[in-house]
This record gives structure tokens, sequence and C-alpha cells, in this order.
């Protein structure tokens, strides 16, 4: 008997004793310069050159250098890259600085650059930033410094946008088994960069952690040293900044706005974002949607600014056509479709729904995607149902919604975000309105051919006229209903200098302490 | 008790064998990877190629026996998202779900078993009722609605505890407390349930009226005879805690397997979801197992041929 009490007080015993541990070297008490960020997920690898998503993307922009940045703007500014021009139809030349070096002291080159977007390209890598540089044919290398794209037909510089690939040490890499065409996975844990910040360590979903890298080009960030420390429920990362356990949080709802705006700790940091909220009419699929008359009814029928105002806490702003205002490509000639629900009523009955008797809509919406999508669903339903037609919500969980996105299976609406860090129209109107994009709902050989001049157009302002012409044909056609760009919103300790972004990138060479 | 033991792996094999078709199945039926995975602007081509290089261009059936034959080598393939072995990255996070699981089952063992007998000895006085209210309270407060409170009164107004993340004991606490509070309630009514059932019976009456002393009686007739449904249920209850963790790694940021299996779900990570189902289900075999080969060693009675 005593030795089966004793056996069980030892499990106890240590059971308690692998839990009290020395505490994990995280912010609480460690030096002043040091940031911790919380986004709402971990980092998934540190092969830069795999994935597009934001928060990985996030950790990867400290390691890692890019050709080029955008500014706070959006337009784009020399970093790796001194200069860049068009030097024929099909030929687009990068100058590289020459003081840029791997944290292993190997000088960064155009071989470097080279590697790194034949890896992207290369089907075997599978890498989900294949669409970054599929206009570009192949690469030359004339000099150490200088790498030109050379592009299948002459094309706009934007129309791929190869100079956002990470650039990653293709001796480091070769020396690790990995090369076009093969891959060891090493990288996925052990990155080499040129990047402000040296990896250090990571813990998966725990923490990551980074430190200044002294002999950065750019010169020694102000911060020592940065920790990613992932929390995925956005009322505990509130809760976190709120106590100190990290200087900078992402994704804050707006129902926290007045409690950290007037805390005595944080700070509210808001920025005008690239993603802009939706819903598509599916055209293919036959039904009301069909008629452009029912689609420019139900525009009118909307009242955009009222829903940012009691939906998004006034945290957004209204579109008149896909586009964020600050793109290549955004017409300021295109009007917004003002709510006004007598006009909307009007173009029913001149469609077939007199007091919109016979009209019936299922409104889908994903649920957790995107800041209120199920709200804005549920607003939008109810303005919808005033014009006298019978519109319900159908709401999905993510997963399951983009599978049927995807194979263009939600009809007759379906409401979508899309998030364009280009800062240019290509993107958003080859994705969306072409015919034989997976995401468009909406087929016009019309308008197929201007997007297609424009991604091909050299000159700016004939580019600017094509994409003037191709905005004009979309607000008439109203494929979409046109709702509004996010305003996204960061909270931050209050001795963090920091200002957030449009794109959801974080600049950690850009952050002081006060 | 070696026949009991064979018998019992040849089950567990089965189950396990079970539960690997249906995860297989079910995940491949619910919906397609490349639709999560791939940016929203990749081209058709692009997703094809994604499809063809994961093998998921295949007959299902051709997946299932690449996948049966490979899982059988330990081998569960490379996470979808991060480019790693499955297996390695669901076993570099059982460590701390196990820990936050046997600590939250502990603090509900240690908190609720004296007070189950309490409440059982004193039987409708105030401390019994006050017992029934706190059982009520911890199994009908939703974990999320308690883990947000805790944090908010003891990490934001009070400043006792982290609120996120693993560390030392301090990180521990509140995911301990939140997690255990719906298994104490549990087991708190189930000891004092039985041990009134027990001070009810014959034999107990029996003891006292020889004049055992009161101590002796409670703990050891009483005690000894009220542990065996507690036992059973215990084991249960970390099967349970293990399912419920989704919800306070999730609150406390702890980086436990929960937390990858959930986020794998959410990108249709076939590999990490069919690792973590197939990790889950032999661990709960082996817990039950325990727990019966505990019973026989607590209860003379009960032998295994």
């Amino acid at each position: 008997m005593f030795s089966r009490r004793f056996s069980l007080l030892a499990v106890a015993a240590f059971v308690l004793a692998s839990t009290i541990g020395p505490g994990s070297p995280g912010p609480a008490g460690a030096a002043d310069s040091t940031v911790t960020i919380s986004q709402g997920v971990d980092p998934v690898t540190m092969d830069p050159l795999k994935r597009t998503i934001t928060p990985t993307t996030n950790v990867h922009y400290a390691l890692f250098d890019t050709l080029v940045r955008h500014d706070l703007s959006g337009k784009m500014i020399p970093w790796v890259a001194t200069s860049w021009k068009r030097v024929s139809p099909t030929v687009w030349e990068y100058k590289l600085r020459h003081d840029v070096k791997f944290w292993n002291g190997d000088p960064l080159t155009s071989a470097d650059v080279k590697f790194s977007v034949e890896k992207i390209k290369d089907p075997a890598e599978g890498s989900e930033q294949g669409p970054r540089v599929a206009t570009v044919e192949r690469i030359e290398t004339p000099d150490p410094y200088t790498i030109r794209y050379i592009t299948a037909k002459p094309t706009a510089m934007i129309a791929g946008y190869p100079w956002e690939v990470f650039i990653v040490s293709s001796k480091y890499w070769k020396e690790h088994g990995d090369d076009v065409g093969k891959s060891s996975g090493y990288e996925a844990e052990h990155p080499m960069g040129s990047g402000a910040f040296i990896f250090k360590s990571w813990r998966k979903d725990e923490q990551l952690v980074m430190d200044a890298n002294a002999n950065y080009w750019h010169g020694k960030p102000a911060i020592d040293h940065i920790v990613w420390k992932p929390i995925p429920e956005a009322a505990s990362r509130v809760a976190a900044l709120r106590t100190g356990e990290t200087d900078l949080i992402t994704n804050v709802p707006s129902q926290y706005q007045l409690q950290l705006a007037g805390g005595s700790k944080t700070r509210l940091k808001s920025a005008r974002s690239v993603r802009v909220l939706f819903f598509a009419f599916n055209t293919l699929k036959p039904g009301p949607q069909q008629n452009k008359i029912v689609r420019q009814a139900l525009n009118y029928a909307i009242d955009v600014p009222a829903i940012i105002r009691t939906v998004l806490g006034g945290r957004g702003y209204q579109v008149s056509s896909p586009l964020p205002t600050n793109f290549v490509g955004y017409s300021p000639k295109i009007p917004f479709y003002q709510h006004d629900l007598a006009k909307a009523k009007a173009l029913l009955a001149q469609a077939g729904f007199p007091d919109g008797k016979g009209l019936e809509m299922v409104v889908n919406a994903p649920t957790g995607r995107y800041n209120k999508d199920k709200e804005v669903a549920e607003a939008i339903v109810g303005q919808l149902n005033a014009t006298g037609g019978h519109f319900s919500t159908k709401i999905q969980e993510w997963t399951s919604y983009v599978n049927q996105t995807s194979s263009r299976a939600l009809t007759p609406m379906y409401e979508l975000g899309w998030g364009n860090d280009s800062y240019d129209a290509d993107n958003t109107l080859t994705s969306l309105f072409t015919s034989d994009a997976r995401l468009s709902t909406y087929a016009n050989p019309a308008l197929d051919k201007l997007v297609t001049d424009a991604r091909y157009e050299p000159d700016v302002a004939k580019r600017q006229a094509i994409y003037d012409k191709a905005l004009a044909i979309i607000h008439d056609e109203a494929p979409w209903l046109f709702l509004f760009e996010y305003e996204d919103l960061y909270a931050s300790s209050k001795r963090l200098v920091w200002q957030a972004r449009g794109d959801e990138l974080i600049y950690c060479d850009d952050m002081k302490l006060q | 008790m070696t026949t009991f033991l064979l018998r019992r792996a040849v089950g567990a094999v089965w189950v396990v064998v079970g539960v690997a078709v249906t995860v297989f199945l079910i995940l491949h039926l619910t919906g397609d990877p490349a639709a999560v995975m791939m940016p929203p602007d990749a081209t058709t081509e692009q997703v094809a190629a994604f499809r063809h290089n994961q093998g998921f261009d295949r007959p299902l059936y051709v997946q299932f026996g690449s996948f049966a034959w490979n899982a059988l080598r330990g081998d569960f393939g490379n996470s979808l998202r991060h480019g790693e072995p499955a297996l390695g990255l669901a076993l570099e996070r059982f460590p701390a779900s196990f820990e936050l699981a046997i600590s939250a089952l502990l603090l509900a063992i240690v908190v609720a078993v004296p007070i189950g007998i309490l409440a059982a000895v004193r039987r409708n006085s105030p401390v019994d009722l006050a017992a029934r209210v706190f059982a009520l309270i911890g199994q009908s407060a939703p974990v999320y609605w308690m883990g947000i409170m805790l944090i908010l009164i003891f990490g934001v107004q009070l400043g006792w505890f982290p609120v996120s993340g693993i560390g030392g004991i301090r990180h521990l606490v509140l995911p301990t407390v939140t997690l255990a509070l719906f298994t104490m309630a549990q087991l708190m009514r189930l000891t004092r349930a039985s041990m009134l059932d027990v001070m009810q019976s014959d034999y107990l009456r029996t003891a006292r009226a020889k004049g055992v002393a009161p101590l002796v009686v409670l703990w050891k007739h009483a005690l000894r005879n009220a542990w065996l449904p507690v036992i059973t249920v215990i084991g249960t209850e970390l099967v349970t805690l293990f399912s419920q963790a989704v919800i306070t790694e999730t609150i406390y940021s702890w980086p436990g397997v929960a937390r990858l299996a959930v986020q794998a779900i959410v990108d249709r990570d076939y590999p990490i979801v069919e690792v973590v189902v197939i990790l889950a289900a032999l661990a709960f075999v082996a817990i039950n197992l325990l727990v019966d080969l505990l019973y026989a060693s607590l209860d003379p009675r009960i032998r295994y041929e």
C-alpha cells in the first residue's frame, strides 16, 4: 500500500516539477531594446520562397531583402536595387547595390536574385509565389550587380512583380542540398538572409527571436531584438498588449478601438488598407443576377456609408470601383453608386420585378475571414430587403467557402475581400474580372481585351487611358456590389514608434523606441 | 493478464486503423486543399500543378494506399503549409499539451475529491450547498468565456499572471485553471454522489456499529470503494481535457498540438491532421488501458484473464 501511494505521489511530484521550469526568455524583463510583435498566427516557414501568407511574409521582411519596397503611399522605392529601367521592349534591367552582404559575410549578387526567382518558377518547388514571376521568361546576369528580367511579350513592369521576391543566398542553399529542381527543406528552419535582423531561435507557435544585424547595409536597426509571439485570439492579443507582454498587435477588432486609443499604455494605429470588400454577382450561373439592370439596382439599394459607420465603427472608405484610390490604374472619373432606394425600385421594376416581387436571392458570406464579414452581409441583406425583394444570408466557414469560390459555385452573389499589395490595377482586374480567371464569375470579351492590353502597355498615360475605359465598363456592368476599402487597425505600446501600412506589412527596421 | 493485454493490443490496432481510414476519407471528401493553400491569384494551371505535385490528382484509393504504406513506416508526409515532416511538427507540440492536460487533471483531482468528500459527509450543509453551486458554475460556464474572464481579472486588472504563451509555472496557472474547471466540477459531483452511495451501504453501517473510528470508516471503507467510479471517470476526463484544450490553447496562445490541429484543419493541411488524429487515438487507447489496469489494482475483485 505504501509503495502504491508513494508511486502516485512521485508521479505527481514529477509532473509538478516539470511544470516549474525556468521561464522562457520572453519580453517581460528583457532589455528596453526588445520589441515583441503579436500577430494572429506564427510564421509557417523560414523559407521565404514558398508562401504568401502575410504574417509569415512580415517575419521574412525582417530577415531578407527585396529589390525594391513600397513606401507608405504605395510608391516603389529603391532597396537592394538602386535603379531600374526598360532596356528593350521585353527586357527590364535592375542595378544592385554593391554593399549588401548576407549574415555570413557573403556578398549579395545578381546570381542570388536569379537563383531566388528560378526556385520560385520551378514547378517542383510548389511555391505559392509563382504568380509573382509569371511574366518572367528567363533571367540574365550580365555582371554580379546587374540583373535582367526577360519577358515573352513587352510588359508593363507591374504585370508580374518579381521585385517582391525575397533574395536568398544561392551558395548557402546549394551547400545544404538545395538547388533549382532539388529541395532539401533545410532552409525551412535555418534561414540565411541579408536583412536587418539575424535569425536567432524559433520555438514554433511560441516565439521567434531575431537580433539586429550590426552590419546591415541600411544601417543598424534601432531595435536590438525582435520577438514574434503569436496570439491567435484577438481578445487575448488586446489583453497581452495592455499587460505589456507585447508591443504591437495586428488585426484589432473595431470594438476595442476606444479602449486601446484611451489606454494609459496603449496607442491605436490605423492605415487605409489595400483590401477591398465586395459582393460579386455570379453572372455565369442562371438567375436575375445575369441582368445588368438588377445588378445596378442593388448597388443603388445599399447604403455603404451607413454600413461603414455602424458595422465598422467608421473604419472604412466607400469605393466606386474595384481599386483603392492610391493604385496605379485608379480612375477618379468613376462615380459612386449613391444610396437611392427609389431609383433602385424603379430599376427593378424596369427589370421585371415591380416592388421587388419575385426577386429572391441568397447572399453568401464567410465568417471569420475578413473583419466583420458576417455582420456586413447581414446589414446588406437588411438594406436589400427594403427593395421589396427577398434576400437571405448563407454564412459558411471559410475553408468550405473558399472551395466554392474556386469552383465558381457560389451563386447568385457572394462576399469576398481582395488585398492586392502590388498597388497596381493588373492583379485585381486580371484575377477577378477576366473570363478565364479562376475567381472571376463575370465574362466580357471587351473587358478581357482591355485588361490584357493594359498589362502589356508600357506607356504610362496610354495604360491609364485603357484602365479608365475598363473601369467605366465595370461600373456600368456592375458585376459587384461595390462596398469599401477597410481601414486596418493595429495597436502598440506607447513606447513604440511605428507607422501602420495599408498593405498589412510590418517593417521592423523602421521601428524605434521612445 | 497476458491474454488480456494481447487482446487489448489487437483491439487497439483495429481502433487506430479505423480512425486512420475515417480521418483520411473525411479529409479527402470535404474539400480541396489547393483552394485554401494556393494564393487567390494563382491560375488554374498553377492550381493543377499544385495538385499534381502533392498527388491529389490520383484516384482516392491510390492516395490511401500510398498514405497507409508510408504511415506504416512512420512517414506521414510533409505538412502542406510548413513544408516539414508532419510527424515531427506534431510530436514537438505534444509535450506542451501533455503538460497542460496533466496539470489540469491534477488540479481538478486535488480540489474536487476533498470537496466532494466533504460535501458528502456534510450533506445539505452550507459547505455542500457551496460545493454544488461551484459544480454548477464549473459545468455550465463556457471555457472560452471563463478563459477571457480569468485573463481580464488576474492578468490585466491584478497583473498576477501572464496572459499568453508558455514559460514557468506562472504561465501555467491561468490555462490550467481554465481547463480544469469543467473536470473539477464533474469529479466533485461524482465523488460526492459516489461517497453518498457508499456511506449508505450495509458494510459501512456494520463498521460503525463495530465501533470503528469515523475517520477510519471514511478512509478505509468508504473512500476506497467510492474511488472506483471516480478513477474510471478520471481516465475519460483526461481524454476530455485533451479535446477541450483546443479552446484553452487558442485563448492562452499555448503552443500545443490542439492549436496545431485546428490551424491544420482550417488550412486543409492533410498530413498534420492525419498524424495528430492517429497519435491522439494511440494516446487514448493507451490511457484507457492504463485505467483498466489501475482499476484492477484498486479493486482486488477484478482480475483480467
